[in-house]
């Protein structure tokens, strides 16, 4: 396994060395392996990488270490910390004394990961209190120390905060505050930085390595997005339905990476520079029924008679040594990535508006009412949207990119300017007029469970759009709910299927299907795939770009994520602080950004594919 | 905040007008208290003669009036039969129903709680499914039922206690676990799975991440967590409890407000019904509303909720 610290004090302790570890649920004949025959370890101040989409196993992982997964689970093998061995026997009073103390960790949601009605000094304050055995007074101190250490802004003031009152970035700050507050050797941080904005993931990122350096202390980094994973690991570990399939120093799985689907990974990353991802095909298998080979077979090019009979693993030799791929038919050489040479049609209307506009705002300014008074969201917004167009609405959360969208959609009337659909003004949510306009104008939300009725089957929730409508008989209502089916990319029997019975990727294509059900002008999707894998993210952007291409289809799309936005779109309005920053085709403003902010967001993004170039470069 | 409470208190008073308004309609459209009080073969002329005394042959709308202006004076009228104001017939019943229904409150609470928190904990266990056994049967009584078992079972079979009376502490056990069970059952169930709604949160998986003991847990973050939905439900069950409140008075003979209101419809003292329905109307509002200050002060999400801000 990986041994790339920097440095290492052999006077330390190892924080975490895993070996042979499988985890399963329930017990005797039935049990199912999540996790099968892991072994890692993380030296005094590494930051190991664990990459995988969800299901892999990844956080199963780390749960397991610090014993956290509850009853129901099994663990065999062996995981020690740093003065502890963990066993399966363990009780949890003998486990809550290691927690904290030898290991922390740190969440993805951290703002639902701390008490909501409490105040976070408080939280914070007690944790130290217990963790460092200091009286109160003293463990107010360290707190609010703690707080400076991971760089709150005004510490003092925030201390009184409630979680809900700070944003996602300054939680995920109070979060890695408390994991410190027992000075760990290791800390867990899973996916601690995926739920936020560009810059304020950057932040983080900085954060937890100034704080490794500073404490050297061992980091388990848990992500699915690559770029991130290079830009602070030491090494990394790729796993793949539940095992180990490629492990290394960053540099050379990221440069050559040897295992097809650590490769697939890496292609799956949108791009800067416009690469369009194309996604990995296929599920990860769940632990139910995996293939007896290569678990990776199904989907993986490479695969021969040998990969789905025997399984790739190496030696126990191999699995200690820092270099680790588990596959018959690795791939060599420096990474030598098939360049994209099929031109993306892109419409050819660079300054849309004016009189032939089919969206566009004038002037808008929004305003929300709160406890101080007015609030405005945006204002002195102008842009617009030819018919069948595709323009990327860019920027973090509270720039008011949302609003636009609600704007467009009549959710919010225009405090001052003008939102006008076709010429006319957007008539407003509660109106008559306003249900003749969803007709040509659909929203695709970010969170596909949320906007889905649980209880209702997926076909029967397709063809509600046109129920509430009055359009077509029963029969030519059924054919159309097949044909939306189809046009996502959907097998027509999960027309009968839950929600819940389907995946997060399926899920948001039921979404857009039913959203196109009523052939709408107009698509606006926010956030539309921020909740999804890297993977099935590619899917959905390639199914979108289809969609606007075959059925004429204008697409208004609300990202932070700028890769994203340049893989789908012709044209971008960058957004900051509720006003319009920078307006201007893609290819342009992406090439030669004009404004400092969209400057700067291009540059807070961990771009793997520069450092490809480079490399590329230096082969030839 | 001040504005919330301004618009709730608001929407309370307009509540009673309303429930006023209606309880006199109703009374006087259903029944003549008149020929109700007299014996069938009174003279039409005496009857009349009363109607006239009393006010009640003038057209409903103009007596409505009257009844606000009095109302507004302090005055609620008087009852028909001995001419004693109905505040103060109704004033004297208040002590004893108070100490009912109060009683049998903190009994809803001081049972309701600690058995869901025990069947959260221990889920899954004989425990858990004997407490939920319980709270099923303790739901599906009707009460008056419940009443008339514990008479049989504790008064007549075993003489351990006295089926009536209201002197001494020991009279209030048996209507107190008459009106009470059904809501402690309620609230077990209800405060077994907000408990392990909230035991499944992120949170909790955080705490234990850093270090904290189970039963810090509970006490300390999971219930605090899960008392706030919960007192939605302690709000209802006011109601529950007063409506409850009639049949218990009635089936142990406690000389409560619930009685009261049963002679007085019987016997069509308007005044005196009147009186009961509005104070009743304006405690189940009142607890309404002092359920949602309790909100303010126990949930900071609402104390600083202020409008929509964006996403
Ligand atoms: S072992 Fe075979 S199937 Fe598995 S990843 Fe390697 S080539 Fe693909």
């Amino acid at each position: 396994m990986p041994d790339f610290a920097k440095e290492t004090d052999p006077g330390r302790a190892m924080p975490l060395a895993i070996s042979n570890l499988t985890v399963s649920l329930g017990v005797g004949e039935g049990r199912i392996a999540v996790v099968e025959d892991v072994s890692m370890q993380v030296r005094p101040g590494e930051i190991l990488g664990l990459v995988g989409e969800s299901g892999s196993g990844k956080s199963v992982t780390c749960l397991a270490a610090l014993g956290l997964l509850g009853s129901g689970w099994q663990t065999d093998g062996e995981i020690r910390l740093a003065r502890t061995r963990i066993a399966g026997s363990m009780s949890e009073k003998a486990l809550s004394s290691v927690r904290g103390l030898e290991a922390a960790m740190v969440f993805q949601d951290a703002s639902a990961s701390l008490n909501p009605i409490q105040r976070i000094g408080k939280q914070l304050t007690e944790t130290v209190a217990r963790l460092r055995k200091v009286g109160r007074g003293e463990a107010r101190e360290i707190a609010l120390d703690l707080l400076r250490r991971v760089e709150m802004p005004d510490p003092e003031e925030r201390f009184y905060s409630y979680p809900f009152q700070l944003s996602g970035g300054q939680n995920q700050r109070v979060m890695i505050a408390v994991a410190l507050a027992g000075r760990p050797e290791l800390l867990f941080a899973d996916e601690p930085t995926t739920a936020l904005d560009v810059t304020v993931q950057s932040q983080i990122l900085e954060l937890i390595k100034s704080l490794r350096d500073e404490t050297k202390m061992g980091v388990v980094f848990v992500s699915h997005d690559l770029g991130v994973v290079k830009e602070v690991c030491d090494s990394v570990a790729v796993m793949y339905a539940g095992r180990i399939v490629e492990a290394g120093s960053v540099d050379r799985v990221m440069n050559s990476p040897r295992h097809p689907y650590t490769m697939g990974l890496i292609e799956s990353m949108p791009t800067l520079s416009g690469h369009i991802p194309d996604g990995i095909e296929g599920q990860v298998p769940s632990p139910l029924n995996r293939p007896p080979g290569c678990a990776f077979a199904p989907r993986c090019g490479r695969a021969r008679e040998r990969c789905r009979k025997e399984l790739p693993i190496g030696s126990s030799d191999e699995k200690q040594s820092k270099d680790y791929v588990a596959c018959f038919f690795p791939l060599t050489g420096d990474l030598t990535r098939a360049v994209n040479s099929e031109p993306v049609v892109r419409s050819k209307v660079a300054n849309a508006g004016g009189e032939d506009a089919l969206l566009e705002l004038k002037g808008a300014a929004c305003d929300y009412g709160t406890r101080r008074g007015l609030f405005r969201a945006i204002s002195g917004v102008t842009l617009s949207m030819q018919k069948g167009g595709s323009l990327a609405v860019i920027g973090e959360s509270g720039s008011g990119k949302s609003t636009i969208g609600k704007l467009m959609l009549g959710i919010e009337p225009t405090s001052e300017g003008t939102a006008r659909f076709n010429g006319r003004p957007v008539p407003i949510l509660g109106t008559k007029d306003h249900i003749e306009f969803t007709r040509s104008v659909q929203l695709v939300p970010q969170n596909p469970y949320l906007s889905l009725d649980p209880r209702a089957a997926i076909g029967s929730q397709i063809e509600e759009p046109l129920e509430i409508h009055g359009i077509g008989t029963r029969q030519e209502r059924r054919t159309r709910k097949f044909e939306l089916l189809e046009a996502v990319g959907l097998h027509p029997s999960l027309s009968d299927r839950y929600p819940h019975e389907v995946s997060g990727g399926q899920c948001q294509r039921v979404v857009i299907a039913r959203a196109l059900a009523l052939r709408p002008q107009v698509l606006i999707c926010n956030e539309a795939t921020a909740s999804l894998d890297v993977s099935v993210q590619a899917r959905i952007i390639e199914l979108l770009r289809d969609l606007h291409g075959s059925h004429n289809l204008s697409i208004v799309f609300i990202t932070h994520d700028l890769r994203l936005a340049r893989s789908l779109c012709d044209r971008v309005a960058v957004m900051r602080s509720g006003q319009l920053v920078e307006l201007g085709e893609t290819t342009a403003t992406f090439e030669d950004p004009q404004h400092p902010y969209t400057r700067q967001l291009l540059a807070s993004i961990p771009d793997v594919e520069a450092e490809h170039d480079q490399s590329r470069e230096i082969a030839q | 905040m001040t504005g919330f409470v301004i618009r709730k208190i608001l929407r309370t008073l307009f509540t009673l007008f309303l429930v006023v308004t209606f309880v006199f309609f109703v009374l006087r459209l259903t029944g003549d208290p008149v020929s109700a009080m007299m014996p069938d073969d009174t003279d039409p002329a005496i009857l009349d003669e009363l109607r006239k005394q009393w006010g009640l042959d003038r057209p409903l709308g103009i007596q409505y009036v009257e009844y606000w202006r009095n109302l507004f004076q302090g005055d609620f009228g008087n009852a028909y039969r001995d001419g004693r104001p109905a505040l103060e017939i109704v004033a004297e019943r208040i002590p004893a129903t108070l100490k009912l229904t109060l009683t049998a409150f903190a009994f809803i609470v001081i049972a309701g709680f600690p058995l869901g928190i025990v069947a959260a904990v221990k889920r899954g266990t004989a425990i858990d499914r004997g407490i939920m056994t319980i709270s099923v049967t303790g739901f599906s009584l009707p009460n008056f039922f419940l009443g008339i078992l514990l008479i049989f079972l504790l008064s007549v079979t075993f003489r351990l206690l006295p089926a009536y009376g209201s002197d001494h502490w020991y009279n209030l056990i048996m209507p107190v676990i008459t009106l009470g069970t059904a809501g402690a059952a309620v609230i077990a169930r209800f405060v077994r799975s907000s408990m392990l709604e909230v035991l499944n949160s992120p949170y909790i998986r955080a705490c234990r991440a850093r270090g904290m003991t189970e039963r810090e847990i509970i006490w300390t973050v999971a219930l605090p967590n899960a008392s706030i939905p919960t007192i939605t439900i302690l709000g209802f069950m006011v109601g529950t409890i007063i409506g409850g409140s009639i049949v218990t008075e009635t089936v142990f003979a406690w000389p409560g407000i619930g009685r009261l209101l049963i002679d007085a419809v019987t016997s069509r003292e308007l005044a005196v019904v009147q009186t009961v329905v509005m104070m009743t109307a304006a405690s189940m509002v009142f607890a309404n509303l002092a359920v949602d200050l309790l909100y303010l002060v126990i949930d900071p999400r609402r104390r600083y909720a202020s409008g929509t801000g964006e996403q």
